[in-house]
């Protein structure tokens, strides 16, 4: 093919792409908040448009119709009323935002995978024909390439006039400027918000549904082909308009014309690559090399909303916390080694446990401790894996093969320079801009190596020996329960001691670190290598547990899927990442496929009320339980009890920072005196007690 | 005991059109409190972000102790010595006071791996000693247990001092320490830095409350319009004509 013929080619393609960048560019000038969704929408619209046509054998143009004018906006209006717009109205923080579109993407694929399923399909209907008119010249371009064409250039003229001749267009402008002083303008602020998310949504749909027809359908390659576009955007630095379609375009004729060439030699397979991925690259080398991306800024880097815990006690903890602490403890080794006594069936269902409470262990030591926000995980864990795997065949660099016991540690050990390499753009970002470059890092390691015949055919996945001897399944998940020790023990000493306060300052204000010698820069970096260490380690594992390297288990997606689950299980909490794998194991288990995703979907977008994560949640509810039950059990105002008195003393403090409101009343109030109900509880238990003591 | 001298030669640094700095001479001797003072505007805090690394300088040089420390980042110059706070308080507001204190005490030194393995000293007798009298000079000890996050302004910025001084420092970059102080904390406050300085240590305050710059400084100097205007003591500058009348027109010098 000419030149020429492949530019109209490519330009069908860059169209697409035009489209997404609109949308995302839209819903995030009126609305604030970068729609990482956007992917999951465009698929659940693309399965809603196929199952009008293919399974109710509506004409499409009705169908078009139905998904494009009804459903897609009607996603949009549903998720600014009730999940962005309360976090507009409290003045939630980017990082809040970023986590609530986490939510909603996890939430649609989720529902998209539990009603149509994962598998693929290749009878997703084209919008338009498929067929090629001639041009001038002799060249002959595709019909559906024109409609796109135009499709951009109608969106991009309406958007023009609207924004720049009418009354609505002013309010816009005036609601992206500031929201607050727009309303007190008497401005509707929540209509042009709603307005933004409604384009925002139709044009993902549209995007979802021009390429379902050009690959094998699926909801997590769909939803993937959607993240990419955000090289677009990010070329535009998210604010112009003709930037994001000239750079679709740009990529869609470039990555059309590269497949003219062809190269030979060692590099061909990374051609290829460069080639078939041209966005992703796009994508990482824009985030890596635009200058100063501010408007990626904001406080999205700032984790602390999700983390509800400060440092661990440095001096005395009560004995009655510690036994409380021990016993926890305790009662999670039990249920974690509870497994050992299952059917061999069920006990292969709980080797993913292990392996995923490290890849999530590995989140809370770059997000909840040092306060960064990593998307990337999933290429750390599935690089753990491909290389313990090839050390383990003798078939890395030549070295010699390592007895398979040593060569997911060792593995893990070689995922750390990639940690700290790849940390290295961390140290200068924040925001938006770490978490799509590291959403980039991670997607690029997928594209451009987990899914290469080159590293990965042939690829030999023996089952752990010790000494020629295969261990059994009970033995492996005994090396599984070790190795989340080493992973569990690890994350202690960041979180303890000098090395944690100091992670701690770090997150909690890395300027006022600096300014006492904290080493910020390196601190940053320590924890993204000990992290993709631990992650490349529950990798190596979860590949084991699979018995074979499966690419799409180390997906760009599942870095998404995982961060959130972190973040709603809380994500300074050690337990809580333990949690999250055993209840996404579970429920993957037991329910159809997607269900665990559609949960901590659901379970994210309920962060707005629970700050903290789930974790946070639980101990707060103890904790409230514990101080009702004190307070219905004591008269009030009266005793000095815990709750109560430190209250007092904080609002004292709040009032006056005289010294003497430093102290705390310490049991001034006396001891508790008993309400009636109190008394009566007392004495009924004081009875249960003297009777349970007689009969033993 | 004599500690290293702080010094900026010929900084300048300019925002597009404005120039906020315009080629200063600054020193702050060991053992002395130097006062900087201008009316808003005049270019002290940029003044104090050149010296502190915040920002760096489009001319000039900065040393410390005749070190040049002109493109360190923060951090570095605080483990130098060179230790500054902020007009907002920066504390890690989900540590206890004591914590916090800890931060600045430990982090002179980077031990790194000793951390992963799991050595984790619980500070020195000296480290401990230091912050037990650190928080007795500014009447803190009772809320040592107290977590930064629940405390009011005032008591937030004694916190912070308190933590500058905990890293042993050469010299103290301190940014209107005394605003959302009452009367007998701003007392305090200037007893405490006499007395910090008198171990030697070398202090730039910067603020708002002339008074206060006025009581407790050896060495004063005025900015107005990025250059300094006058410098000298107390006394020979708050008889300077130019700070005079600057600050005549924003109401009479006491």
């Amino acid at each position: 093919m000419r030149s020429i013929d492949l530019a109209f080619a490519g330009v069908s393609i860059g169209a697409i792409a035009a489209l997404s960048g609109i949308g995302l560019l839209v819903t995030y000038r009126t609305n604030g908040v970068l729609n990482i969704a956007q992917g999951g929408i465009a698929a659940l619209v693309a399965y809603v448009f196929r199952a009008m046509v293919v399974d109710w054998q509506l004409p499409l143009p009705v169908a078009a119709l139905l998904s494009l004018a009804v459903v897609s906006p009607l996603i949009g209006i549903v998720l600014e009323r009730f999940v962005f717009r309360p976090l507009a109205r409290r003045r939630a923080s980017a990082a809040e935002s970023l986590v609530a579109s986490l939510g909603v993407l996890v939430l649609t694929v989720g529902m998209t995978a539990g009603i149509w399923g994962l598998g693929s399909r290749n009878d997703a209907p084209s919008l338009f024909p498929e067929r090629t008119v001639g041009l001038p010249g002799g060249s002959r371009i595709g019909v559906d390439a024109l409609a796109e064409l135009a499709l951009v250039v109608a969106v991009c003229v309406t958007l023009g006039l609207i924004t720049t001749r009418t009354r609505f267009g002013r309010q816009v402008r005036a609601v992206v400027d500031d929201r607050r002083l727009a309303e007190l303008s008497a401005i509707p602020a929540d209509r042009v918000a709603a307005a933004g998310w409604a384009v925002g949504t139709i044009l993902a749909g549209f995007t979802g549904i021009l390429l379902a027809p050009r690959l094998q359908l699926t909801p997590y390659g769909l939803t993937l082909l959607v993240l990419e576009t955000f090289a677009v955007v990010v070329a535009a630095r998210l604010a112009s308009l003709p930037g994001a379609v000239l750079t679709a375009l740009a990529i869609g004729i470039l990555q059309s014309e590269l497949s003219q060439f062809q190269v030979t030699g060692e590099f061909s397979a990374l051609y290829l690559a460069v080639q078939s991925n041209l966005f992703v690259a796009a994508l990482l080398v824009l985030l890596l090399v635009l200058p100063r991306l501010r408007e990626l800024g904001g406080d999205a880097g700032s984790t602390g909303r999700f983390s509800s815990r400060g440092a661990p006690q440095t001096y005395r903890a009560s004995l009655t916390e510690q036994r409380r602490d021990v016993l926890g403890k305790l009662a999670g080794a039990v249920l974690l080694a509870a497994p050992l006594t299952f059917a061999p069936i069920n006990l292969r269902d709980a080797f993913i446990v292990p392996a995923l409470a490290l890849i999530f262990l590995s989140l809370v030591i770059v997000t909840g401790y040092s306060g960064q926000i990593s998307l990337g995980v999933a290429g750390y864990a599935g690089l753990g894996a491909l290389l313990s795997a090839k050390l383990a065949d003798g078939d890395l660099f030549g070295l010699p093969a390592l007895p398979a016991l040593a060569a997911p540690l060792v593995g893990a050990l070689l995922v750390a320079p990639v940690g700290l390499l790849t940390g290295y753009p961390a140290i200068r970002r924040r925001g938006l801009a770490l978490a799509l470059t590291t959403f980039a890092v991670g997607a690029v390691m997928s594209r451009f190596v987990f899914q290469q015949q080159t590293f990965v055919s042939g690829l030999h996945v023996a089952p752990l020996s010790v000494a020629g001897h295969t261990l059994s399944d009970r033995w492996f998940y005994v090396v599984e329960l070790l190795c989340l020790g080493l992973g569990l023990l690890v994350v202690r000493n960041l979180h303890e001691g000098r090395l944690g306060r100091a992670l701690l300052a770090v997150r909690d204000h890395p300027e006022g670190a600096a300014a006492v010698g904290v080493d910020v820069r390196n601190l940053k970096l320590l924890s993204f290598t000990v992290s993709a260490a631990v992650a490349g380690l529950g990798g190596a594992l979860l590949m084991l547990s699979y018995a074979s390297f499966d690419a799409d288990a180390f997906s760009p997606l599942n870095s998404l899927l995982w961060f959130t689950a972190v973040v709603v299980f809380g994500a300074d909490s050690a337990a809580g990442a333990v949690v999250a794998a055993g209840f996404i194991v579970t429920i993957d288990t037991l329910a159809p496929a997607g269900s665990a995703t559609l949960a901590v979907g659901i379970l994210a977008l309920s962060l707005g009320w629970l700050p903290g994560g789930l974790a946070s949640a639980v101990r707060h509810l103890v904790t409230r339980l514990g101080h009702r039950i004190v307070e219905d059990l004591t008269e009030p105002g009266r005793a000095g009890l815990a709750g109560t008195g430190a209250g007092a003393a904080r609002a004292a403090a709040a009032t006056s920072v005289s010294p003497a409101a430093y102290r705390q009343p310490a049991g001034d109030g006396g001891s508790p005196v008993l309400t009636p109900f109190g008394e009566a509880l007392l004495a009924r238990v004081r009875q249960v007690l003297h009777t349970s003591g007689r009969t033993q | 005991m004599s500690r290293a001298e702080l010094t900026g030669r010929g900084l300048a640094r300019r925002y597009g059109g404005l120039t906020a700095v315009d080629n200063v001479d600054i020193t702050v001797a060991p053992g002395k409190v130097t006062g900087l003072i201008g009316p808003n505007g005049a270019g002290k805090s940029t003044l104090f972000s050149l010296l502190t690394g915040v920002e760096k300088p489009d001319s000039g040089k900065v040393f410390l102790g005749g070190r040049n420390i002109t493109r360190m980042h923060p951090d570095v110059r605080a483990r130098h010595g060179l230790v500054q706070t902020f007009q907002v308080p920066s504390l890690f507001t989900s540590m206890t006071v004591m914590d916090n204190l800890l931060v600045g005490a430990e982090n002179r030194r980077r031990d790194y791996i000793g951390g992963l393995l799991g050595r984790t000293p619980h500070g020195s007798t000296r480290t401990r000693r230091v912050m037990t009298r650190t928080l007795e000079s500014l009447n803190l000890t009772g809320i040592a247990d107290t977590t930064t996050g629940t405390l009011p302004t005032g008591a937030l910025r004694l916190v912070e001092l308190a933590r500058a001084l905990c890293t042993r420092p050469d010299v103290l970059l301190l940014d209107e320490p005394a605003s959302g102080l009452d009367g007998q904390e701003t007392e305090r406050l200037s007893g405490l830095l006499r007395r910090v300085a008198g171990e030697g240590v070398g202090i730039l305050l910067v603020d708002h409350d002339v008074e206060l710059v006025f009581s407790v400084t050896d060495q004063v100097y005025a900015m107005v319009g990025g250059r300094i205007v006058a410098e000298g003591t107390p006394a020979a500058v708050r008889e300077d004509p130019t700070v005079r009348a600057v600050y005549l027109a924003q109401g009479p010098l006491a």
